[in-house]
This record gives structure tokens, C-alpha cells and sequence, in this order.
């Protein structure tokens, strides 16, 4: 711990912790936390666009508020569970985060914060069952809580990512990228090393001989029928004659802003996060402007 | 880290060496002299140890130059000389224009729609065309250009490119001495010499086609086993041919081409119709028509105006020859080159002709490791005094760009071009050719070339430039008797 690391417990007192809600719904529990008006409707207006649910029993809604200078936590706890919709199982603590505007990766420092102080379900069911707010409150200030000092490339990179053999052939590859709807797939060696990514766009190259591209005006061959070729072979191409080994990777610990510059850097939708050679996770363009503008 | 290390202390050994080794050989006399020939020193192996830094290197070598007064911000500029670099410029613009309008494509696509070719008729076309395209455009264009050819031959044949490639790159670096279009080195000699592209083409070209056709025969006998494999595969592969068929425009490019080469070599006499005479414009059409195009190109296409001048030019390239001149400079400046010069013709007999081999080992070797424009920069002020002496000296041009160019050929990291086709290989997938094979082959043709380039120089007169002429003699004064009888 340095001096300037901020604790978890910087954006909420005991006042701010409702402990034992019993049997509520979303609504009412996030309605208790935030008497506002406009607010409680910018919190509800957040989970309608997807659930807040973490992970089993931990719910994080919040909302960014233009009008708020410092953030602001409060917690609610409910030992018998608290029915939210779209989850299957009951809620059992519900950590609310109203983020000013001017900090949009404080939401994110905050959850890892949480991660460390609720480790595992355990801790968060004996959290639940405490009865008294200050308690709770001593709790989560007695753990190891600190904010993370900046947004690290394992905060918003998806642990779910299509991928593909260099031994796969062109043919799978193009009915994946069809299929899918994506731009670009990592290849996998079959040892599970990260070798390249194929694109779509060097599929098109692929079609193209390289000196044609020289040319500024292509209408003079447009009877070309460049595809033939590739079409007649897809089957007898194999991803490792053309995947591509420049685009963009960091590290699980790489700061946000190092995920921004090499997605900028290449051009790329895409970012992938390699740990030693094994991929552990995709950063699409699309996650990352969520996580950072919107969530 | 530790190799980094080791390169730094080989460096900082190799300046001091240089440095204190021209005090004992009588080179550099007092401690400024010294310093710019350590200086000069340390940028030639950043380019041999530190490829990527030699830019950086090059800064800060003018920037102690001009702190320790052996150079003045005056002549640090006049002696980036800005002619051939606005030249070269010139030049990088109307071959990105033939690329854009489908030239070099077309020149591609009519290789691969000839019909009946096999491994030995693809070899002589592909050095051929190596070497004629490298003397119009320039050696990087070239290098590109066939290279492109030699993956899509041997992609679609599925033959290993690699004996194509050395071919073609050996080809290519021969065919650059040919005109003074061909390399930065050619337009360098030919300035600075005062040759005009006339002369240089009457000087260079025989010797450059004796060479090829020296180089043809060597690659050939070398690769005849991947040359028959080609034969096989184009034989299987007759009905399928070699890429798509197209009909390429290139009229166009042709045109500009032939317009650009046509008043290249007219340069002189261009010049001399518009009075453009004198050391202050010495060959200043041959720098302007490439500009004059450049300019005219770019009024024609001002959508690719700004592609041309931002992607086309390599200014990363130019500004480290700017820069390297300079330096070089800093030896002329220094009196350096004319210590140099004093010891050659001192200690080398046989006078001009003597020199001939000596300068032609020292340029193949120094180019076959380090940049040649490098050797040729450093090398220009030493055979400007020897000129200054006689005229005689300055066949010690021809042997200059020969070695330079020749050498090129010794080692991978011989010449630009080189070192492009190695990135290419790369890049299109196949492993990069290993430094003894490149040295096995590219040693004999550098020794067998720069021993016709020798013979040929002893044999034949070279053109001479005009500036160089002997002084006439001075009259003889007939010694007056002595009043005392």
C-alpha cells in the first residue's frame, strides 16, 4: 500500500450501509438507496440495458450523474435474497455506485476494488448475514480494498473469444468470419499459442495479386475475376499461409490507455491479451467503449 | 542487453581507433581532426551495428561537429547537398506516379502473360529486366517491382523464390551503376564529378552489361538445379499459366518514363541553350527535370498530390543522406581527404591507374558491409583533391561507383536493395536468406565484376568531365644569360 492509495471505504460511511433489506425487489431496494428522483430513473434506466449482476448474489447498479463532484457508494444487503430480475438466483448484496461524469473508469477501479474485498462466495454470504451496518462497514474497511491505481487490460478484455487452428483451413475460416459477423479471429497453433490473426480484409488481398493493388484506378481490369482462384483453393488453404502477425497485443497488466493506443496504432477493432504465448482475452473495440463510456 | 553492450564497446573501440589511428597515419594532425574522423567513424558502424539508430546517430555526429568548430551551421547546410536530394525526390514522385497509373504492373503482368517460358528464359528476363528497370527507376522501385514477379511465379509454381530473389537483387544492384538514375550513389558521383548524364551513361553502361552478362552466367550455372526445377513445374503447369491474364493500361506511364529519361539526357544541352552555365549551375536541369515532372505530374493528379510526396518519398532515407553528407563534408572541411590524398599518391605507385584497384577493393568491401552511399560520400573529397592535382585521377570515379555498386552484392546487407528483398522474403512467409549463403555467391560475383570493371577501366577511356582538364601548361620562361657571362 502506497500513501495516495485510495480504500474502498473512502466513498461510503456506515450511514450509507442499509443492512438486512429482506424480502425486496430491484426496484424498491435501489429506490431506498437513492431517494432522488432523476437519479433512481438513471439507475433503472442502466439496468434495463442489461443486469448489474456480477457475479452470484453481488449486484453493482450504478449510474454516471453529471451533477455529482465526488462518487458516491451505498450498500444494501439482504440475507434472504433480493429478486432481480433476468438472474436466476437471488441477490444477496447490492453495492450502488453513482460515478460523476468526469471519471468514467472509476466504475471500473471500484469493481476490482470489490473483487478483492468479496473474494468468494463465502465471504459474501457472511457479509449478507450481518445485521449491523457497522459491522459491515468494519468489514469491508479492515480488507485489502484499494482502488487499483488505472484500468488494467484484464478489467475489460471478454475471457470468451472465437479462435481458430493455424491447421484450419481457408473454407472454416471465412464460414466463421460469415457466420459470426467479426472482422478478425485469433489463430491458435495445437499447442494453444497465439501464431497470428487472419482478417478479412487479407482474405480480399488474398484475391488480389499484390502488384494490382499498386494501382490507384482498378476499373480497367474490372472483368477480373479475382475470387476464382481463391474460391477453387479454399479448401486447400491452410490459416497459417495467411495469417497476419502485426496487430495489436498487450499484457493482462497493461493500462487501459495502452489498449487505446495500439487499437489506434493498428487500426484494429480488436485487441488481444496475451499472457507469455496462450491468449487469456479479446478487448473488441465495442467492450471497450462501453466499459469506459457507458457502464 | 549484453550483445547491445558488447556492439557499444566494439563502437566506441572502433572510433577511438579511427580517431587516434589517423593522428599516427598523419590524417588528422590536431584534435578537431581527430574528433571528425571519429565522428565520422562512429556514424559509418551505427550503420553497420545499429541499422535503425544510424538517423539518430547522424544528428548527433553534425551536432558535435558544429560544437566543437569543425563545422558551422553555414556549412553543415551547404554541404547536405540539397541538389541530389531534391533529385532523388523528384524521382520518388514519378515512380510512385508509374505505380499508380499501372506501369510497373503492366510490366509484371507482361512477363507473366508470355507463353512457352521455362526456368532458363525466366532467368535471363527476370535479371534483365532487374537490371534495366533499376538504371530508369531506381533500385528500391526495381527491387520491388521484381521481387513482386518472383512470388507470383514461383507462389503459383510453388517453388522456393530464394535463388530468384539473389538473382534478381544481383541483377538489380549491377543495373544501378548503369545510368545515374539508378542509384543514389550514381547521381552523387555524376554531380559531384561534373559528369553529364551523357558521359556517365558512355562510362557506366558498357561496363555495367559486360557485368550482367558476367553475373548472368555465374547465377545461372549457380541455380541451374532450382532453374531445371522451375522448367519441370512450368511445363506441369502450362495449361493453368503463371497469374490472371489482364490487359494492364500503360501508355500513360510509358510515356512519362520516356519524357523524363528523354530530358534527363538532354540535360546538357538544355543547359546550354538556356545559358545555364558555370560551376553555380552545374547539371542544374538534370536536378530540375525531375521536379519539373514531379510538379507536373502533381498539377496533373492533385487528388495523389499529397500520396506522392507523403508515401512515395522516402524522407526517413533522404534525411539520413542529408545528414551523411554533411559529415562527410566535415572531412573535406577539415583537410582530412586532402591528407588523404597526399598520403595516396605518396605511397601508391603507378600513379591514377595504380589507384584503380586500391579505390575499387576499398569501395566493394566498405559497400559489401555498410551503406555504399556512405563509402562514396566519404571517398568523393578524397578523389576531388586527386582530380585537382590531374585529370588524370578521374577515372578513380568510375572505379568508385563500380565498387560501390558491385559490393553491394557481397553481403546481405550489401545495398538497400538487399536489404529490402530480405524484409520482403520475410514478409511474404519464407525464411530470409542466410548470411553464407548470400556471401558464397555474392563474393564471386562481386570479385568477378570488379575485376571487369578494372580490366575494362584500364583498357577503355572513360568520359571526363569537363571541369577536369589539365591546366595548360605554363609557359616556359627561357633563363636569361647571366650578366656575368
Amino acid at each position: 500500500m502506497k500513501p495516495d492509495d485510495i480504500h474502498l471505504t473512502n466513498f461510503f460511511s456506515a450511514e450509507d450501509i442499509v443492512p438486512h433489506c429482506g424480502e425486496m425487489s430491484r426496484d424498491e431496494v435501489i429506490r431506498r438507496l437513492v431517494p432522488n428522483e432523476e437519479t433512481y430513473k438513471e439507475v433503472i434506466a442502466r439496468e434495463q440495458m442489461g443486469s448489474t449482476v456480477i457475479r452470484d448474489g453481488l449486484a453493482i447498479p450504478h449510474a454516471r450523474v453529471a451533477t455529482l463532484k465526488t462518487p458516491k457508494v451505498m450498500v444494501a444487503t439482504s440475507e434472504r435474497g433480493i429478486v432481480w430480475p433476468g438472474e436466476t438466483s437471488a441477490v444477496h448484496i447490492v453495492f450502488l455506485l453513482l460515478i460523476p461524469q468526469n471519471q468514467p473508469a472509476l466504475y471500473l477501479q471500484i469493481l476490482r476494488a470489490l473483487g478483492t474485498a468479496l473474494k468468494d462466495d463465502q465471504v459474501l454470504r457472511t457479509v449478507a448475514a450481518m445485521t449491523n451496518a457497522g459491522d459491515i462497514y468494519r468489514f469491508f474497511e479492515s480488507g485489502k480494498a484499494y482502488l487499483p491505481r488505472y484500468i488494467t487490460a484484464a478489467d475489460i478484455m471478454s475471457r470468451e473469444f472465437l479462435f481458430l487452428h493455424d491447421t484450419d483451413t481457408l473454407q472454416v475460416c471465412v464460414d466463421t468470419i460469415i457466420k459470426n459477423g467479426v472482422s478478425e479471429i485469433a489463430v491458435l497453433d495445437r499447442d494453444n499459442d497465439l501464431r497470428g490473426i487472419v482478417r478479412a480484409g487479407e482474405l480480399l488481398r488474398l484475391c488480389l495479386p499484390e502488384y494490382l493493388l499498386w494501382m490507384d484506378d482498378l476499373s480497367p481490369i474490372a472483368n477480373f475475376e479475382p475470387f476464382a482462384e481463391v474460391l477453387a483453393n479454399e479448401r486447400k488453404t491452410w490459416l497459417r499461409e495467411i495469417l497476419v502477425d502485426d496487430f495489436p497485443v498487450v499484457t493482462p497488466d497493461a493500462p487501459a490507455i495502452q489498449v487505446a493506443g495500439e487499437m489506434t496504432r493498428y487500426r484494429s477493432p480488436c485487441c488481444y491479451v496475451r499472457e507469455g504465448t496462450k491468449l487469456v482475452g479479446l478487448i473488441r473495440i465495442s467492450n471497450f467503449l462501453n466499459k469506459i463510456f457507458r457502464e | 542487453m549484453v550483445k547491445f553492450n558488447y556492439k557499444v564497446l566494439l563502437l566506441a573501440a572502433i572510433v577511438l581507433a579511427v580517431s587516434f589511428g589517423g593522428r599516427f597515419a598523419g590524417l588528422a594532425v590536431n584534435t578537431t581532426q581527430q574528433i571528425t574522423l571519429g565522428v565520422f567513424a562512429g556514424v559509418i558502424s551505427t550503420t553497420l551495428f545499429f541499422w535503425e539508430r544510424r538517423v539518430a546517430a547522424a544528428f548527433i555526429g553534425v551536432a558535435i561537429l558544429i560544437s566543437c568548430h569543425a563545422m558551422t551551421l553555414h556549412t553543415i547546410l551547404k554541404a547536405t547537398e540539397l541538389d541530389i536530394i531534391f533529385f532523388l525526390i523528384g524521382m520518388m514522385i514519378i515512380v510512385g506516379v508509374l505505380k499508380d497509373l499501372g506501369f510497373l504492373t503492366w510490366v509484371i503482368q507482361t512477363i507473366i502473360n508470355r507463353k512457352r517460358m521455362n526456368g532458363v528464359s525466366f532467368s535471363l528476363i527476370l535479371c534483365v529486366l532487374s537490371a534495366v528497370l533499376a538504371s530508369v527507376v531506381d533500385e528500391v522501385s526495381s527491387i520491388v517491382v521484381v521481387l513482386a514477379l518472383v512470388f507470383q511465379v514461383c507462389d503459383t509454381l510453388k517453388l522456393r523464390p530464394h535463388p530468384f530473389v539473389l538473382m534478381a537483387v544481383m541483377a538489380t544492384n549491377i543495373g544501378s551503376s548503369a545510368t545515374m538514375l539508378g542509384n543514389p550513389v550514381g547521381i552523387f558521383i555524376g554531380n559531384k564529378a561534373g559528369l553529364t548524364f551523357a558521359q556517365f551513361l558512355v562510362g557506366a553502361t558498357p561496363v555495367a552489361m559486360a557485368s550482367l552478362v558476367a553475373t548472368l552466367f555465374i547465377t545461372v550455372f549457380w541455380f541451374r538445379k532450382d532453374i531445371r526445377s522451375m522448367t519441370l513445374a512450368m511445363a506441369r503447369h502450362r495449361r493453368m499459366g503463371l497469374g490472371p491474364v489482364l490487359k494492364i493500361p500503360y501508355k500513360t506511364g510509358l510515356f512519362i518514363l520516356l519524357a523524363t529519361v528523354s530530358v534527363i539526357a538532354f540535360h546538357h544541352e538544355i543547359e546550354h541553350a538556356l545559358a545555364l552555365g558555370g560551376a553555380a549551375n552545374k547539371n542544374a536541369f538534370l536536378i530540375m527535370t525531375p521536379l519539373i515532372m514531379a510538379g507536373i505530374l502533381m498539377i496533373w493528379r492533385p487528388h495523389r498530390a499529397r500520396h506522392y510526396v507523403e508515401k512515395d518519398v522516402e524522407w526517413w532515407t533522404l534525411l539520413f543522406f542529408m545528414l551523411l553528407f554533411a559529415i562527410a563534408g566535415s572531412l573535406n572541411e577539415q583537410g582530412i581527404t586532402q591528407n588523404l590524398a597526399d598520403s595516396l599518391t605518396k605511397h601508391v605507385s603507378g600513379g591514377p591507374r595504380g589507384m584503380i584497384p586500391l579505390v575499387l577493393l576499398i569501395a566493394s568491401l566498405g559497400s559489401a558491409f555498410v551503406d555504399n552511399i556512405v563509402f562514396v560520400a566519404a571517398f568523393t573529397p578524397v578523389i576531388q583533391a586527386l582530380v585537382e592535382r590531374s585529370a588524370d585521377y578521374s577515372v578513380l570515379w568510375w572505379a568508385l561507383l563500380f565498387g560501390a555498386c558491385f559490393g553491394g552484392n557481397v553481403t546481405v546487407v550489401g545495398s538497400t536493395a538487399n536489404i529490402v528483398a530480405s524484409g520482403l522474403l520475410e514478409k511474404h512467409g519464407h525464411h530470409p536468406i542466410r548470411f553464407g549463403t548470400w556471401i558464397r555467391l555474392g563474393a564471386i560475383v562481386g570479385l568477378v565484376t570488379a575485376l571487369i570493371a578494372w580490366a575494362m577501366l584500364l583498357v577503355f577511356p572513360s568520359p571526363r568531365p569537363a571541369s577536369a582538364v589539365d591546366p595548360e601548361p605554363a609557359p616556359v620562361v627561357e633563363e636569361l644569360p647571366s650578366l656575368n657571362g
